[in-house]
């Protein structure tokens, strides 16, 4: 049976290659989701995309991917470096997650350093532009991940 | 692909965090993946600070990207970071474990503002995913 994976897009990621192309880049929303769309083609994974401005809608997403879902690749945008909330609804879900941020964002503002859902994914791939979301999905081809990664 | 301090022990210290494999291990993985991408990859390990300094000094004449998992150095060395910024060649920052789980210390890399992305949590797959982002930016 094929993995199924969510790519998930948090708050003005809709705006992606209509705003601050300098930071994230000239490429829409689209353009990435038809790129992890392919390499998920290639790979023999299922893709759901969800894009939400909304927080609540983003948890409530998250919460649905538990025991259907196995792995999430999120950029939570804004909400990285201050949503308890998106923490608590990852840890709750029991699935897998990547964060990915299209930017270095440590090359940025103080307040974009802290990301509060960091410590319950498996993972942070940041800086590497839209390829960022190619790598998460490859980062959950593994089987299992091994006890001491998790 | 450079190794900072202590990653010479990996496989033997602290498995519970790092994994069983070792630096040989993630050394071959990596090759491996390097002829799949048609690129060559030299790896070093060093436990001084001065002798990552000198390898990098010199990256720009061999390399035209680096993959670095700086190991503690990574929270504290700012000659490290000025050592990365001075190169100017793209630098990936890989990490094994995620180190935002751990001590408050690991939580902050004084290299990754200048290193183009980083990478951490997935194992010796980190050095992969970087290997694969490294090339991904030479093509674009």
């Amino acid at each position: 049976m094929s993995k199924k994976i969510a790519v998930v897009h948090g708050p003005n990621l809709n705006m992606l290659g209509l705003r601050e192309v300098g930071i994230y880049g000239g490429r829409t929303l689209d353009d990435i989701n038809a790129d992890v769309e392919q390499e998920a083609r290639r790979l023999g994974v299922e893709i759901e995309f969800f894009q939400s401005n909304t927080e609540g809608e983003l948890v409530s997403f998250i919460q649905q991917c538990r025991g259907r879902l196995d792995g999430i690749i999120l950029n939570a945008g804004a909400y990285t470096h201050y949503s308890i909330a998106l923490r608590d609804g990852i840890a709750a879900a029991q699935v897998s997650t990547v964060e990915v941020h299209i930017s270095n964002i440590f090359k940025r503002e103080a307040f974009r350093h802290l990301s509060v859902i960091a410590p319950v994914c498996i993972g942070q791939i940041c800086g590497l532009g839209s390829h960022g979301y190619i790598l998460a999905l490859r980062a959950l081809m593994v089987e299992q991940f091994e006890p001491w990664l998790v | 692909m450079v190794s900072g301090p202590n990653l010479n022990l990996l496989g033997q210290r602290k498995t519970s965090i790092y994994g069983m494999g070792s630096l040989e291990d993630i050394h071959k993985g990596l090759q491996s993946r390097a002829v799949e991408l048609g690129v060559e990859v030299e790896c070093y390990q060093f436990n001084s600070e001065g002798s990552i300094i000198d390898c990098l000094q010199t990256a720009p004449d061999k390399f035209e990207g680096v993959i670095i998992n700086a190991g503690a150095l990574a929270h504290y060395s700012y000659a490290l970071r000025s050592a990365i910024g001075a190169m100017l060649l793209p630098c990936v920052e890989v990490f094994i474990s995620n180190v935002h789980k751990r001590e408050e210390f690991r939580h902050k890399s004084v290299i990754a503002p200048v290193c183009v992305g980083v990478i951490g949590g997935f194992g010796k797959n980190s050095y992969v995913l970087a290997l694969e982002a490294l090339v991904n930016l030479g093509q674009m």
